[in-house]
């Protein structure tokens, strides 16, 4: 039995999955801000009620964080007291950063980047330097480490950041100022650039660097607390906690890796999606969460979530292995508003929860929501199982004065206004999370989920050209489910910086084999069987003289050999030809970083199979009514209960599929039907 | 006449294709700083993409430096009258740097390429970025005091570099025998052009989605709504005459100040800028070519009037630009203009302190007020082979009405990134030795400007050559409203030793191994009394040393005791 747990900022969604029975439960419980633990704990003793079983039976419990803990210290720059370490002459580079004012700085000559984490005064500099070979060219003066710790000692910081030039080339002068850190402060926690984000670019690493330690007594008091509320109700209890890298790790090793978890939310999802696509056979696929506030955009390459290290979270760069999930300010609360120029705009600014959708009784202003509802494809009886009430006559008023009349348009076209604005919003970012990183985006199937997804999700895929969309099981709680099932993860990587044609296949074997060996010990004390041990291995190579590299899988069967490095290359080139349009097969290429990835894989999630039902989905129609659709206006729709859909039963559109978290709106020209685990798959 | 047009077009679906065009020009920006070579495109991002109608209006701008983007409108009016439709082919890259029909400086080479949907033209994409090296008499056409365009580098009348999608060898090859590092300037164009042919094809697709006529409405529309809010901002502001001025220190050759006055007419929802006043063309580099002087004022007077609008050229339509022929902001041929960005942000600077008067909430005061630029140049000893680099500074930012000049952060015009440390060393035998905020140089006011950045750089080999042009040297960035000004900039050769001595700001010279230079970029001006800044944010200046104890006394009459930290007075 496992047990996944998604904490998110207005609910904590539960999933358990009882491998023995093969059974899955999950539930929902209203996140405790105060002390996100306890409305964890709550979840745990209601999804155990519910499936009727003791802890006793768990193996693991994962456990992942929308916007708590980390994520939440971040936005609300909350995190620790924070000192700085840097060579000499280099304190600055963490507010100089790139010196670039963000895009909606263009002309707005009030936005700026944002704030450092730490301020300069926290900042200190240690007499040293290493060049850019890795050599030494002044050694560390250890006297100017022992007076910076002290300072920062002094000042009462709670952690400290290190980063020097180069270190990611030789780490020595690092692990020295952490030694001796260590000896004269040693309540305070260290981190180091060389263990976070041995990369090169010293402001994004150190950015990310101090980041680390900004958290890291954050999450470590978080869960050592958890732990200790776990283990006093339940006794020793597996924990395992989610990065944002799709993958988990152990609470133990957490709290030295506090910039992992930040913004792990989004990774449940798309780990749920790839599990989807293995069981319907899709390998290409892109997964959108569309919740109150946010449009979340995932892509699933060849099975696998797509990760990346290129990130920024809050307008700081982290540079770790993280999920690529695109985050738009779209999302069922998004407000549609009319600008100077008489535009209509829809979003990024949103009524959220609070005061929510003019729908909802309390919100005076339009949203996606009461689009939504005005056109028919929401059920005002039926919204979260009816356990909430609609007000349609306020959804129509607010459109109408705000939207309507202002644009001389009938309130249907109003609101039909506000859902294509916000489509073509999303399918911009759709195509850019896409055709930008080389995929065409008409191959994908699109997985939809969230409380909205599925109502936009047939148009948004029309729109861009794709055929197949899958709502999948458990919208609602998704992520929790991608959670359940997340393998144990540790990333690793070394900076090598050589042509390829110079590269020695030894040393390139060494490099790998010093990371596999991390990797294996960590996962074996994280009691991972040596057969559950699944070793990838990548590398980042690009033209001579580029700025970006470009992954590429380096399949490893022991010692690596010359045509190994040529067949890389020549993945290189491949792939620079299918995202760039052009490959330079004579120019020289260079490998930058090696990467490998150590995941102890957990049993694979088997779902129960539904009972089939034959062609006629008569059993589960609810009733019809006036739904609004593009080119026809108004018209009278079958509506289905989704959980009386047998496998088996075909669906046309146009019509609407209704659950108690969601609602899928099936347009005209497309057949919906039922796989027998109860995934919804339309075909456009 | 534009009403008309709204009313035709559903103002939806104008939405609708404006994500897609604009999701087309950041596309375009994508792939060209993924695959360029030298650090100017990949680092520092000196480029720009965009959209265009088969008018050659621009519909659409990828997010990069301002004054390129605006860039385009002269250029494209060129473009559409140097050929007929029919010599416009699919596949076609035509490529110019000329500044005296449009362009900016020759190191700024555009690539446009013709769209053609069922053989009708649909429209036009193109991208602008500057090049480590174009030839010419400097590495990097980076030198104060150049005196004739011709020492500047080739410079390319509007041709074909690609004919129907094939490379033409014979330009490749005049480029690749004129200019220095030609392994990278090549790869950089290529990517340019490949980052053409991707916007083209998508470009057909929306076409091909939609209709021809159908995109054509729409996108009128778009320059029609975009023009209204630019007119709706305009008409909030006061009509009447404002002037404004701020100077170059010099030309790198006369040593002379180069006067820049801005007379901005505002009446109802329009704007006339003339440049009355204003000194004559000058021997030296920094003449202002008239594309840039447009984009100078066009961002000045989009940042006041209307900062979201969707920036295309419907947002011009109600501003017009008249600069005189001989002045230094619309030079003739032969002047040299490489420098010119000396003199455009300084336009900028002059606009805003114009538009203080009739938007006091609107405007920052005195910047950086410049793109330093510094272009060094040698032979690799581990390659034997040449290499330029160019690198760009930033400066400080000015402070605003509502908050302080954010210390670091690049302002107006530029939008550029800089060099990482790391980045600069692993390609080339300089090491930078300090990378820092010089304390006391942000002015003082309600609200600080920011600080100026040092920036000292090593050089690991002899005949290492170091051309620049750097201004607000001689003329400091202002301050406004009570606000005092920022410090000035200077360079210096091999600081704190006993050779150690002033360089020009603009100029030419040989480093040995061993020298150092070291940059000291201008602050920013301050805005407000300084009396009426919040005395915890003079403490917080003072602990962070961004403002000395000594300072802060003189500037805020604030005492400040240096054992306790704490506020005495």
């Amino acid at each position: 039995m496992r047990i996944g747990i998604d904490v998110g900022g207005t609910f904590t969604d539960v999933v358990l999955i009882d491998d023995a029975g093969g059974k899955i439960h999950y539930t929902k419980v209203l996140t405790v801000p105060k002390n996100p633990a306890q409305g964890l704990l709550n979840g745990v003793e209601k999804i155990l009620r519910i499936a009727n079983a003791t802890m006793t039976d768990l193996d693991y419990m994962i456990h992942g964080h929308g916007t708590t803990i980390g994520t939440n210290a971040l936005i609300e720059r909350k995190g620790a007291k924070t000192g700085l370490i840097t060579t000499a002459g280099f304190r600055d580079v963490l507010e100089i950063a790139r010196i670039e004012r963000p895009d909606e700085g263009m002309y707005d000559l009030t936005v700026d980047l944002p704030e450092p984490l730490v301020p300069r005064y926290l900042r200190a500099e240690v007499e040293e330097r290493v060049g850019s070979k890795g050599e030494v060219i002044r050694a560390l003066d250890e006297a100017s480490v022992v007076r910076a710790v002290k300072y920062l000692k002094e000042q009462n910081v709670e952690t400290i950041a290190v980063c020097l030039l180069f270190s990611f080339l030789n780490p020595a002068h690092e692990q020295r100022v952490k030694q001796i850190a260590k000896e004269i402060y040693p309540e305070a926690f260290v981190s180091i650039s060389s263990d976070i984000s041995p990369e090169f670019r010293e402001f994004e690493r150190t950015s990310t660097t101090v980041i680390n330690a900004y958290l890291q007594p954050i999450v470590e008091r978080y869960i050592r607390n958890l732990i200790a509320m776990l283990n006093e109700k339940y006794g020793q209890v597996e924990v395992r906690i989610m990065q944002a890298s799709g993958g988990a790790m152990s609470a133990e090793a957490a709290r030295d890796h506090a910039v992992n978890i930040v913004n792990s939310g989004p990774a449940g999802g798309t780990v749920a999606g790839a599990f989807i696509g293995g069981m319907i056979g899709d390998k290409y696929l892109m997964t959108v969460d569309m919740g109150g506030t946010s449009f979340d955009i995932g892509l699933i390459i060849d099975g696998v979530p797509r990760v990346s290290s290129e990130g920024k979270f809050e307008g700081y760069p982290v540079k770790i292995p993280a999920v690529d999930v695109h985050a738009l300010g779209a999302g069922g609360g998004s407000i549609a508003w009319i600008d100077e120029g008489g535009a209509l705009n829809v979003g990024p600014k949103s009524a959220a929860a609070d005061p929510g959708p003019a729908c909802y009784g309390r919100g005076e202003l339009p949203v996606v929501t009461d689009a939504n509802l005005a056109l028919g494809r929401l059920n005002p009886d039926y919204f979260l199982g009816g356990e909430m009430k609609l007000y349609p006559d306020r959804a129509r008023a607010a459109i109408e004065k705000h939207i309507a009349r202002p644009l001389g348009m009938s309130v249907e076209d109003a609101a039909w206004g506000i859902i294509r604005v916000i489509n073509a919003t999303m399918v911009k970012g759709m195509a850019g999370s896409s055709i930008q990183k080389g995929f065409d985006p008409r191959e994908f199937t699109l997985i939809a989920f969230g409380g909205a997804g599925p109502l936009h999700a047939c148009e948004l895929a029309q729109e861009i050209g794709m055929k197949k969309v899958v709502v999948p099981l458990y919208p609602g709680a998704f992520s929790a489910f991608g959670l359940v099932m997340s393998d144990i993860r540790h990333d690793y990587v070394q900076t090598v910086a050589k042509p390829a044609s110079a590269l020695d296949p030894d040393e390139l074997t060494r490099a790998y084999d010093a990371m596999e060996q991390q990797a294996r010990a960590i996962l074996r004390e994280e009691k991972i069987a040596d057969k559950e041990i699944e070793i990838q291995c990548t590398a980042d190579l690009r033209y001579a003289g580029q700025a970006y590299e470009m992954n590429v899988a380096v399949p490893r069967n022991g010692k690596l050999a010359r045509k190994d490095v040529d067949a890389m290359v020549a993945r290189f080139h491949a792939q620079h030809q299918r995202v760039y349009e052009y490959s330079s097969h004579d120019e020289p290429v260079e490998v930058i970083n090696v990467r490998l990835v150590g995941i102890g894989a957990v049993p694979d999630v088997k779902l129960p199979k539904r009972k089939r039902g034959d062609a006629s989905p008569r059993g589960a129609l609810k009733g019809k009514r006036a739904v609004y659709y593009a080119g026809r206006g108004f018209i009278n729709v079958a509506v289905y209960e989704r959980d009386l859909l047998k496998p088996g039963n075909i669906v046309k559109g146009p019509c609407i599929i209704e659950e108690i978290i969601s609602s899928t709106v099936v347009i005209p020209g497309a057949t919906a039907r039922v796989d027998v685990w109860g995934n919804v798959i339309i075909e456009l | 006449m534009p009403k008309k047009k709204m009313q035709s077009a559903d103002p939806v679906l104008m939405q609708v294709l404006r994500y897609a065009m604009e999701q087309i020009a950041d596309g375009m920006g994508h792939t060209l700083g993924r695959t360029a070579r030298s650090t100017i495109i990949k680092e520092i991002k000196d480029i720009s993409c965009a959209v265009f109608d088969r008018n050659g209006n621009t519909v659409a701008q990828a997010h990069h430096a301002p004054m390129l983007l605006t860039g385009f409108e002269i250029p494209m009016k060129s473009l559409r009258k140097r050929f007929r439709d029919d010599e416009l082919n699919d596949g076609d890259v035509i490529i110019f740097n000329d500044p005296y029909i449009g362009g900016q400086h020759v190191m700024d080479l555009i690539t446009i390429a013709p769209v053609r949907y069922k053989r009708e033209l649909i429209g036009f994409v193109g991208s602008i970025a500057h090049h480590a090296d174009m030839g010419g008499a400097a590495a990097g056409g980076t030198q104060g005091g150049l005196t004739e365009i011709y020492l500047e580098g080739l410079r390319f009348p509007m041709v074909k570099l690609y004919k129907r999608g094939k490379e033409d060898s014979e330009l490749f090859g005049i480029l690749n025998n004129n200019i220095r590092v030609p392994d990278k300037t090549l790869g950089d164009i290529r990517a340019q052009a490949s980052a053409n042919f991707v916007g083209g094809r998508r470009l057909k697709e929306i076409f091909e989605k939609y209709g021809i006529a159908v995109v054509q409405r729409h996108t009128d529309a778009l320059l029609d709504y975009s023009e209204k809010r630019i007119r709706e901002g305009l008409k909030k502001l006061a009509d009447g005459t404002y002037t404004g001025v701020d100077h170059v220190d010099d030309d790198g050759l006369t040593g002379k100040p180069i006067k820049l006055q801005v007379n901005i007419h505002k009446q109802g929802d329009r704007a006339i800028v003339d440049f009355d006043g204003t000194d004559p063309e000058v021997p030296g580099n920094v003449n202002c070519p008239i594309a840039t002087v447009h984009a100078a004022v066009y961002y000045a007077l989009i940042a006041v009037a209307d900062p979201h609008v969707p920036a295309n050229s419907g947002c011009y339509r109600p501003f017009e630009v008249q600069a005189q022929e001989g002045l230094v902001v619309n030079p003739r041929p032969p002047r040299a203009c490489g420098a010119r960005t000396n003199t455009s942000q300084k336009i900028t600077e002059a606009m805003m302190l114009a538009l203080a008067q009739a938007a006091p909430d609107r405007v920052m005061a005195g910047s950086h007020g410049q793109i330093t630029n510094c272009g060094f140049s040698g032979y690799h000893p581990e390659t034997g082979k040449r290499f330029v680099y160019v690198d760009i500074q930033g400066g400080g930012a000015g402070a605003r009405w509502c908050k302080d000049g954010r210390d670091g952060q690049d302002s107006h015009l530029a939008r550029f990134m800089n060099t990482p440390v790391e980045a600069v060393e692993l390609e080339f035998p300089m090491r930078i030795e300090e990378y820092s905020f010089i304390t006391d140089t942000g002015g003082a006011g309600k609200y600080r400007g920011a600080l100026g950045l040092r920036r000292d750089i090593r050089s690991l080999i002899d005949d290492l050559s170091f051309g620049r042009y750097g201004d607000r040297q001689a003329f400091a960035p202002f301050g406004l409203f009570g606000g005092k000004e920022g410090g000035k900039g200077k360079f210096i050769l091999n600081p704190g030793s006993s050779e150690e001595r002033p360089l020009k700001s603009k100029g030419l010279d040989k480093l040995k191994q061993n020298d150092v230079v070291s940059l000291r970029l201008p602050g920013a001006g301050g805005y407000g009394e300084p009396r009426d800044r919040d005395p915890q944010a003079v403490l917080r200046d003072v602990r962070d040393g961004k403002v000395s104890i000594e300072q802060a006394e003189k500037d805020y009459d604030i005492v400040i005791d240096p054992r306790t930290m704490e506020i005495v007075k």
